[in-house]
Order: C-alpha cells, then structure tokens, then sequence
C-alpha cells in the first residue's frame, strides 16, 4: 500500500519536473530560436520590410542575408577570417604559456613564488578598460594598431594569459609527486618531466585552456575597437557587427546581424558541444578551487 | 572510441581554422597589399614622427615617409562614392596624382571620438555631424581653411553651415550638407492630419500605432524648447573652448515646453526613438533625411513627410515646433607637411564643391549645403527635403555645444520617459528640474 | 550531448580535504625552503653590505665587474653568463641615451614644449602622454638594472669565494642545462613574467599616475599638454550634495554592490535547483536538458544579448506579443524604466547564469555519497530537509570560493549591462553621463571612450579595485575553507 503511494507521488513529481524543464528549455531557447528565423528573413522591400519588427515568424523565408554576407559587399569574410587567425593563435599561445606558469607554480619552489601569486591577484582586480588607452599607444610604438590590430590583439590577450594560471595549476596540483620524484631518481630532468610526465597526463586540462582561449576573442568588441580602429579590414566580427545594432548608419541591418551571428555562433557552438567535457571537468575543477 | 573522433574534430577544426586563416590572409597580401603596405608605412611614420616630435630637437627637415597617402574616412553610405570621386578629383588634378588616397567607413559618431583619442592614427580628411566640432578644435583634430579657399567656400555654402563651420572667429570645417535637420514621416493611413501633435498622437493611438520621438536627445528636445521660445547658446573663443552659456530655460516658456514633453511622454503612443529601422509599430516618427529611403521602404505607398506639427501648449497657445537645423561637415586633421596639406585642402574643397553635393544628393539623398546646388531641380522636387526645408523656417541654425550638454539633454530625456519628472509634480517642482538643467548648461562654459 | 564526467570528480573533487593537509605540508617545506635560501643570500641589508666587503675584499676580477658587467664571469671563463650581462649593461647604457633619458627628464613636469603652428604647418610640442608612459617605463628599467648590476657583483663575489675554497664554479654547458632543470622555472616563466609586466603592470602604473594628472579632454595630448595636479581628482569624490560627482558616485556604487550580491546568489541558487531537477532520479534525456542550457555558453554574448536587447526593447518582440493578446495596453517599459531595467537585467543575467553554475553542482551533486541520503530517508527526512542538511552546508562548503570570485566578477560584469542597456537609462539625479543601470566599469568605461575623463576615470578605477580588494579580503577571512594557499587563488 505505502510502496504504491511513493511510487505515485514519484510519478506526479517526477511530471512537476519536466513540465520545470520543458517550460526552462522553452526559454533558453527562445533567443536562439528567434535569431535563427530573423536571420531567414528578406531585407529586400520588395518582399518584406529588413529593419526591426515585432512579430517572430519571417513572412517570406529567404538566404538573402546570407548572400549578403558572402557577396563580398562587406568584408564580412575577412572579419571572420580575422577573429579565427586571432582565436587560433590566442588558443595556441596561450595555452602554452598557462602551462609553463601553472607547472612552475605548481611543481618548482623557488624565492618569490608566493610573492608573484598574490601579486597577480591583485592586478587582477584592477579594471581591465582603464588600461585600455594605454595599451593601445603601447601597440602603436610596435605598429601593431590599426593595419597591425590582428597580430596586436594576439600579443595583447597572450601577453597577460599568464594570470589565468588558476584551474591548470589547480589541476598539476592532483597529479601525485610521488611520480616526479621517481622519475628524478632515475636523472630526469626538469624539463623531461613537464615534457615526458605531466604533460600526457594533462590532456583534459590542456583542452580546456585552450577551449576557453579560443572562444573569447569571438566577443572582443571593446578593446578590439579600440585598437582597430578606422581600419575596416582588421576588425573582427564582434567590432564590425555590433555597428549594425549601434549606429544609425547601418539602418535595416537587423536581419543581416542576426544571420552574421548565426554563422558566428554554428561554429563556436559545434567546437564547445564537442569538447564540452573537458570544459565542464575545468570549470568544475577551477570552482571548487576557488 | 569516442575519445579519438573528438580528438580528430578538434584538429580538423583547429586545422581548418588555420587554413582558413592562411588562406585570408594569403589573399590580402595579394589583392589588398596595396592598400595594407600604404596603411602600414603611414602608421609606421606616425610612430616615427610621435618619437621624433618627443625629441623635439628633429626639427621640420625631416621628410615623414607616410606623408604619400591620405586617409579620408566617411558614414559607410557613401564609402563607394567617395572612392569614386577621389579618383576623379585626381584625375582633373595630377599634381595630387602621387598621394594614395584610401577611404574607410567611420560612421560620423565613431569618427570624432576616434580622432580625439589618436590624432596621429585619425584620418587626414574625415566627414562628421557639426556637434562634434568644438571637441575636436579642442583636441587639435582640426586645421582651420585654407584662406586661399576660405571666400570661396563662405560665399557657395548657406549661412547656417558657414556658421556651423566656425568656432570662434575661426573656419575649421568645409560644409557638406544642409539636411541634419528633423521633420515627420508619417504613415498617411493612420495620421489623417499632421500640422497638430495632439492630432497625430491620437490618430497613431486609435490606429494602434506608435509616435516615433526621441526626446532622450538634446538635438530633439529643442523642439519643443525652442519652440516656445527658449533659447539655448554657447559663445567659443578660437581654441574650441566655451566662454559663455546664454540659456533660459528656467522660465515659464521652458516649462512649457517641459510639460509638453512629459504630457508627450505619459500618452500611451508614445515610442522614444529616431531610427525607422528600429521601429516597428510605426504611424510617424521625427526623423531625418537620411532615413528618407528607409522610411519609404517601411511605409510603401503610405508614405508621406511634412513639417513638425504644432502643439497646443499647457498655457493654452500654440506652438510651432522648433528645432535645430544642422549641418555635416568635411574636415582636415592638421599636417605636418606642407604638400600633403594642401592635396588635403584641395581634396576637401572638392569633395564638399557644388559639383560632388549635387552627385551626392543623387547617390544618396543628401541635402546640398551648396547654395547652387541647392537650386537644382531634382533637390527642389525631392519630397523629404522640400519637408525639412519648410521646417528649417522654424529653427535655429545649429551653433556650437559642448559635449556636456548632448549628455545632459539625454538625462533630461530618460528622466522624463523614465517618469522621474512626471505631470503630477507641481510646477514648482518642474522649475527645480528646469533651474538644475541650466545651471548645469551654465557649468559648461567657463 | 553534455557528458558529465563522473569519474573526473571522484578523482578529483572529494580529494580535496586531503588535498588541504597536503598543501599545508607543502606550505611548511616551502617556508623551511625560503629561509634557508635567505640565509645564504643574507638579508636585504646584507645585500647592501656585500656591494661594499665585495668592493673591498674582491679581486681585480670583481671589482673590474663593477664598471664593467659581466667582464669577471668572462675572465673565469664563464661566457655565457657573462656576455649576457655585458650586454644589458651596453642596452641599458644605449638605452637610456637613446630613449630614457629624454622623457625621464620631463618627468616632473609631463612637457613644456607646447605645439605651434610654423605657417599653416603644425609643429608638435611635447607629448604628455607618451612622457609620463616612457618616464615609468624608464624608472622601472632602472630600477632592473640595479637589480641586475647587484646580482653580477653577488655571482662574481661568489664565484671567487668558492674558487679560494677550491670549489668548483659553474661551466658555460652547466649554467645553460641548470635551465632545463634546477632553474627550470626561470625559463618557464621569463616570458610570462615579462609580458605581464609590459602589458598588465606598466599600464596600471600608468593609469594609478594618472589619476594624479589633469589629463581629460581638455588635455589631450599630442596638442595640449597635461601636467600633475596632486589630489585634486580624489576630492571631487567628495564632494557630496545636490547632484555633484560624489553622489553619483556613491549611487552607482550601491547599485553595483546590490547587483553583485543578486546576480551572484540568485544564479547560485537557481543553478543549483536546475541541476537538482536534472539529476532527479527517473527523469530521462538528462544529457539533453543540459545540452540545450549550455548553448548560452557556447554563442558569444554579443550576438545573444543584443538580441535579447531588441527582443525587451519597448517596441520589440516581447511588448508586440503581449500588446497582441490583449494583456497590457501599453508597452512595459523593460529598459527605460530604472527599477524596472535593473530587475530585468538580473532576470536575463539568470539567463546568461545558470548554465554555469548548473554544470558545477551536477558534478559535485554526483559526489555526495548515496548513502547519506538513503539514511536520511530511513529517519524520514522530506526532501527539503535533505536538501538543507546535507546538499546545501555541502555545496556551500565546496564552492564558498568560487561564490566569492563570481561576486568580484560580478562587480565588474562589463558585457551583460553594456550590451543590454550601456548604464541607462540616464537621469537628471546623477551626474557625468551616469545612469541607473551603470556599474562602476561601465560608468568608467564611457568616462574613458565617451568622454575622454582620463583623469576621473582613474580615480574610479582606483577606487573600483579598493572595494573588490576590500570585499575580496573581508570575505575570504570569513570563508572557513580557504586557509591554505589554494584558497587565496
């Protein structure tokens, strides 16, 4: 009797459950839902009015923003050729760097070492768009602003990468010394370790820098601007597509940002669904290292 | 199993990414090299000459080698055309044949902020809306014109833009356009009568429609301001600074004006803004020439524009909305070589002459400065500027304004449509906002 | 699909209370380490001392070293060691002459030389900006190479000691392969440290000295000079009343507070709950459910958040639809409104929020122990007691840390409040170009690009790294698991 009364109160709470889920999977979707149908939508007047509009469903479906992009009108291909070199090499770079510091920090004892820590921490509570200005005429001195902000935006984002050392050094940190000391007996040195040892061994985290890397330059549109600036073919897609919501020169643009953003986010969405495992075993990680 | 297809996706994807990469920029190398390496020495001199001018000691021998190429950056409308007639301008002058002349779109907001935070990066000639001018006079991003030139251009051009040009007793700036002004497009369907607002916010409120304003501007707002004959001015001397703030709001024509705004603002019609790409439920709007096409693309053959209407104010008169009637203008940074700067001045001269406004008006719709050309028959019979021509009649010619005061006049704006000044504060109250808002325009010029 | 990783946790997550005892062994040897390496190199006033004995006890090797860097190592054979001194002496010395010494010498005053006009010709005077930049940036490579020269004379002082002791001194072969192995370290961190330094450190020294400056609109370089003015633009905080700098600044400052401590807590709870549901026993497709809320990861926020802009907007999707159906006349004021924009700024926040903190609590859900629950049911707890005695003191322990760093992210949440409504909407209440939805950063950020306010952008940006030091440090002392060094990252 009691067995057939939890069992359907688990039942009727177990429904409660995925009415919650289906109703949050409705709103999480939403958004992405309705980007994709604008981005469907004509912007020629002939078949239906580009700009904003208030109802959801395209009246006419058509790939003219699409065309557009690929019509070589704007240099759509060339911004998004941009942000990929720059996400690339940033993943590549910076990847390498979080591993040399998050290994010295996390396996060598040297003077200064906890000093440099809690030094980096601090700076990092510092606002980062305060140094904005200067960095830029720091790039100008090397050429890298305006023609040069592609290779100036990677040195910027590699430069300071060294200060995200938190999860990967939190990960070494799991990796039992015991291992380094044997090999150490046996003459190895330093470096044959890192190279031989606890690389192989870090896949998961080496994945998940690099993952991390790759995906932010696909929103740099502060600093990106900022260095880009009057220089059309260095911006990325961020800089270059938020000026079709923000200024009033790019009037009727709305669907060809939404079909802009779609063609931004497939690609970025594919790469993270398929290595979402390693990111979520880092972002696990990191948090309960705090 | 699953652990190498995933390996093997991220490398292809890492992979194709690279290619990609080389790919794009294999092909900027070849196609766009010319453009890239001009863009490149420039801004390589600039840096050398930053370096040098630190020293000071150079001296004016030295021969900077990006003074070969001159950058000119435009609204993004007109990118095309202006490459066009650069190619023009040199072709009738070879003299200036030898200088690389590379246009990029900066919208005229982006331009002005752009120049100020690097002088030496900006472009040597760049178009920009006249609000911006007395910031960059003050930043040193502007070169007065050329006297050789400057009867020429004060004789050709309206008064209006001359004025707008000048900064003290100075011309910085060669006027391109005359129609930075606002007037109404309506949908002729929903407004049945436009010279009253009463009206037409009642007709777009029964049609379920939207009153398109943007009264969060302080170039909108002095439509109503100016309207019930308030006055607004700053006085500058030479440098681009403000030497004096003659303002009157605080008066009872001001609140006025003020309370025709919130009473604008509380009806259920009501929509802030001044972009018809971004409107979408719209029976009229206060908006400019440059949304001519915009607007006629929206409303098909319900499309329709006339003057602003007027409004039956709290006192029981009525008003004529007023306004601002602006200009955009053409502008040259200031050089350090002698031969770049007059290729640049005889640029600009050209790009804003009776010759290019007229070929301008029929690529794009922009209202002609140039009073020649302003007599041309397709500008004459041009609907939205035949609109905007007869609301000029009603407002002021747009001097200069500092940059405190387009912010103020957004406070004041989010302020009213936010409903923190509301119709139920008493009068006394409203004339504290008024008082706050002049003092504080009155903060701006010292 | 999203995979949770089970096994990753159990091998990874639990451990951590081991980890603690751990890292406090580690933490002891460390010191135990430090000092013995402090005795050996003396004191920092030893060091000044050995400048002087080395200087009088040293042979002509080390004192000539004195002059000339890196020229004892040479003579003793060391090449390597000494060549590279020898040549950061002739880089600095050709530095400084060609470079350092012209803007170290304005320093004081950040230019007199103001830029005239020859003609129709401009001639540039000093530029402010790039003299205060190269002035800090020449301080601090003096300060280097006294660093340096002092570790030349210290290296040769011990190499002669240990030479009169019959000891052995490092080859060139050695010195290079101690790189690879006991100064392993060095290598690896050269470059970081090095572009640290150049691109993060050196900027905010920059940024620190400018609040010092006039440096503002009216001051810009390379046209106008700016010059120090002392604490000038730190009084303009103060100054409090009617609607002056001080006020608003204040304002802004609760609002970014409050705004912290919601969009932290309410996500973190939010999140938890979401993922408590997913990983109810019986309920199917977990993986999907999971998959679907992280997309908001995964599409960058630019192109969602300005849709989620224009979907809020007063004539966007959201009004149209409800004015449609007849439930409200006219439209919700979503972002005009100043209570009603905050409020829906942390709703969409919970948006962008919970797939983060989702994925957290499912792989440290997994982690508690079946049977605590099991027990607890025995005793007949309901599930909310369970919830409040076991899942949450245990969430809440696990993650006190990373609840603190999301608080301090959350104070300087730039892209969620620009993209969705850049600081407005504005007011007549609040002065320089704030607005009610501003957070400091944002506020600061239109100071620096709207405004060119270089100098008051500096002060709050001073004044934003106090209160997130000041929350960072009162908070973590109270967090009880975070007293080894682990903690403090």
């Amino acid at each position: 009797m009691k067995q057939k009364s939890y069992k359907r109160k688990q039942k009727i709470s177990n429904g409660i459950t995925y009415a919650v889920l289906i109703l949050i999977s409705i709103i999480w979707l939403f958004p992405f839902v309705g980007l994709v149908l604008q981005s469907f939508r004509s912007y020629d007047p002939k078949v239906e009015y580009g700009g904003m509009v208030n109802y959801l469903i395209p009246k006419h479906f058509s790939l003219d923003n699409y065309r557009f992009l690929f019509s070589g009108q704007t240099n759509f291909l060339k911004w998004y050729g941009n942000t990929l070199i720059i996400a690339f090499f940033v993943a590549i770079f910076q990847t390498i760097i979080v591993l040399c510091v998050s290994y010295a920090l996390s396996r060598m004892r040297f003077k200064g070492r906890t000093f440099l820590m809690r030094f980096w921490l601090i700076l990092g509570m510092f606002p980062g768009f305060l140094t904005m200005i200067c960095l830029y005429f720091l790039l100008k001195q090397f050429g890298l602003t305006q023609a040069g902000a592609v290779p100036g935006l990677i040195l910027v984002s590699v430069a300071s990468s060294g200060m995200g050392y938190y999860v990967c050094k939190g990960y070494f940190d799991t990796i039992p010394k015991a291992l380094d000391e044997a090999a150490r007996i046996d003459g190895a040195t330093r470096a044959r370790i890192f190279f031989t040892i606890t690389l192989p061994m870090s896949k998961p985290i080496i994945i998940y820098t690099a993952l991390v890397a790759f995906m932010a330059p696909w929103c740099d549109y502060i600093f990106a601007s900022y260095v880009a600036f009057g220089h059309d073919s260095s911006y990325n897609v961020a800089v270059a597509m938020t000026r079709w919501v923000w200024t009033n020169d790019y009037q009727g643009y709305f669907t060809r940002f939404c079909a802009g953003g779609v063609l931004v986010a497939v690609p970025v969405t594919i790469l993270f669904m398929a290595l979402q495992k390693y990111y979520v075993e880092g972002v696990t990680g990191g948090a309960v290292k705090g | 199993m699953k652990k190498k297809a995933l390996a093997l996706l991220m490398v292809t994807a890492m992979a194709t990414s690279m290619l990609y990469g080389c790919g794009s920029s294999g092909s900027s190398s070849g196609s766009a090299a010319a453009t890239d390496s001009a863009a490149a020495t420039d801004s390589a001199a600039a840096t050398d000459s930053a370096a040098a001018s630190t020293a000071t000691e150079s001296g004016p021998s030295s021969e900077p080698v990006g003074n070969d190429a001159i950058k000119v950056w435009v609204a993004d409308a007109v990118v095309d055309f202006t490459k066009e007639k650069c190619a023009e301008f040199q072709k009738e002058n070879p003299d200036y044949a030898n200088f690389k002349i590379i246009v990029e779109a900066v919208g005229e907001g982006d331009a002005a902020s752009n120049m100020i935070t690097d002088v030496e990066a900006g472009a040597d000639i760049f178009g920009f809306a006249q609000d911006q001018i007395a910031r960059l006079v003050k930043a040193g991003a502007l070169e007065t014109v050329n006297p050789d030139m400057l009867d020429a251009v004060k004789s050709e051009n309206d008064e209006g833009a001359v004025k707008a040009a000048t900064v003290g007793s100075e011309m910085y700036a060669y006027p391109m356009t005359s129609d930075n002004g606002y007037f109404l497009y309506y949908d002729k369907s929903v407004v049945t009568d436009p010279s009253s607002l009463e009206k037409i916010v009642e007709d777009c409120k029964n049609a379920g429609k939207n009153f398109y304003m943007e009264i969060n501007s302080g170039w909108y707002q002095t439509a109503f301001f100016f309207g019930t004959g308030c006055q607004l001015t700053y006085d500058t001397d030479d440098t681009g600074a403000f030497t004096a703030c003659n303002v009157d709001y605080a008066s009872d024509k001001g609140l006025v004006a003020l309370k025709e705004m919130i009473e604008l603002a509380e009806s259920g019609a009501f929509t802030n803004g001044s972009a018809v790409g971004e409107a979408t439920n719209l029976g009229a709007i206060v908006d400019g020439t440059w949304d001519s096409s915009a607007a006629k693309e929206l409303l098909g053959d319900n499309y329709a524009c006339a003057k602003l209407p007027t409004f039956t104010g709290s006192d029981g008169q009525t008003y004529q909305m007023s306004g601002f009637g602006g200009f955009k203008l053409l502008g040259v940074k200031p050089q350090t070589d002698e031969k770049k700067l007059a290729a640049c001045d005889a640029l600009a001269y050209y790009l804003a002459g009776e010759e290019v406004q007229i070929a301008r008006y029929d690529a794009v719709g922009w209202g002609p400065s140039n009073l020649k050309a302003q007599q041309s028959d397709a500008v004459k019979a041009d609907e939205a500027l035949t609109a905007l021509a007869e609301q000029l009649v009603n407002t002021i010619p747009q001097g200069q304004y500092p940059d405190g005061y387009w912010q103020l006049g957004t406070s004041l704006g989010d302020s009213i449509i936010s409903g923190e000044i509301k119709s139920s504060l008493s009068d006394e109250e409203l004339m504290a906002k008024l008082q706050n808002f002049q003092d504080t325009c009155m903060t701006y010029a010292k | 699909m999203i995979d949770i990783p089970q096994v990753a946790y159990t091998a990874h997550a639990i451990p951590r209370r081991r980890d603690f005892t751990g890292h406090l062994i580690d933490k002891y040897l460390e010191e135990v380490y430090m000092a013995s390496k402090e005795k050996s190199s003396g004191t920092q006033f030893g060091a000044i001392k050995e400048i002087g004995i080395a200087f009088k006890e040293g042979n002509f090797k080390t004192r000539i070293s004195y002059l000339i860097m890196g020229l004892g190592q040479i003579l003793r054979g060391q090449f390597v060691k000494g060549i590279l001194f020898l040549l950061l002496e002739v880089g600095f010395i050709s530095y400084m002459i060609a470079f350092g010494n012209s803007y170290l010498s304005k320093i004081t005053t950040l230019g007199t030389v103001t830029t005239h006009k020859e003609g129709r010709i401009t001639v540039y005077g000093d530029n402010s900006f790039l003299i205060l930049l190269f002035g800090i940036l020449t301080i601090i490579v003096i300060l280097a190479f006294i660093f340096l020269w002092w570790l030349n004379i210290h290296d040769n002082y011990q190499s002669e000691q240990l030479l009169k002791e019959g000891r052995h001194i490092p080859t060139n072969r050695e010195t290079l392969a101690s790189l690879l192995d006991k100064n392993f370290d060095k290598t690896l961190l050269a470059l970081p440290v090095t572009g640290i330094f150049l691109f993060t450190v050196l900027p905010i020294i920059f940024m620190v000295c400018v609040a010092f400056t006039n440096y503002d609109a009216n001051h810009q370089a390379p046209t106008n000079l700016f010059t120090w003015v002392g604490l000038a633009n730190f009084a303009q905080i103060f100054k409090i009343g009617g609607n002056g700098f001080g006020s608003t600044f204040f304002k802004v400052l609760a609002w970014t507070l409050v705004w912290a401590f919601f969009a932290t807590f309410i996500d973190y709870f939010l999140g938890v709950a979401v993922a408590i549901l997913i990983n109810k026993k019986g309920i199917k497709f977990k993986k999907l459910w999971r998959t679907i809320l992280v997309l908001t990861i995964a599409v960058p926020q630019f192109v969602s958040l300005l849709y989620i802009m224009k979907m809020f907007a007063s004539d966007g999707l959201i009004n149209g639809w409800l004015q449609k159906w007849g439930w409200i006349s006219s439209p919700i004021p979503f972002w005009t409104d100043p209570m009603l924009a905050k409020i829906t700024i942390i709703v969409v926040n919970i948006w962008v929020g919970i797939p983060y903190i989702m994925l957290i609590a499912t792989g440290l859900l997994m982690n508690i122990p079946e049977d605590l629950y099991e027990s607890a049911r025995i005793d007949g707890a309901t599930g909310w007691q369970m919830f409040r005695n076991i899942t949450l003191p245990y969430m809440l322990f696990v993650t006190g840390p990373f609840l603190l760093t999301q608080f301090t992210n959350n104070l300087n949440n730039f892209n969620v409040i620009y993209l969705l409504t850049q600081g407005k909407p504005q007011s007549m209440a609040l002065s320089n170009n704030a607005g009610h939805t501003d957070l400091l950063v944002t506020w600061l950020y239109k100071m620096t690009v709207t405004d060119t306010n270089y100098r008051m952008a500096a002060v709050i940006g001073i004044m934003v790294f106090i209160v997130t030091a000041v929350v960072s440090l009162v908070v973590y002392n109270m967090l009880p698991s975070v007293k080894d060094e682990e903690g403090f990252q």
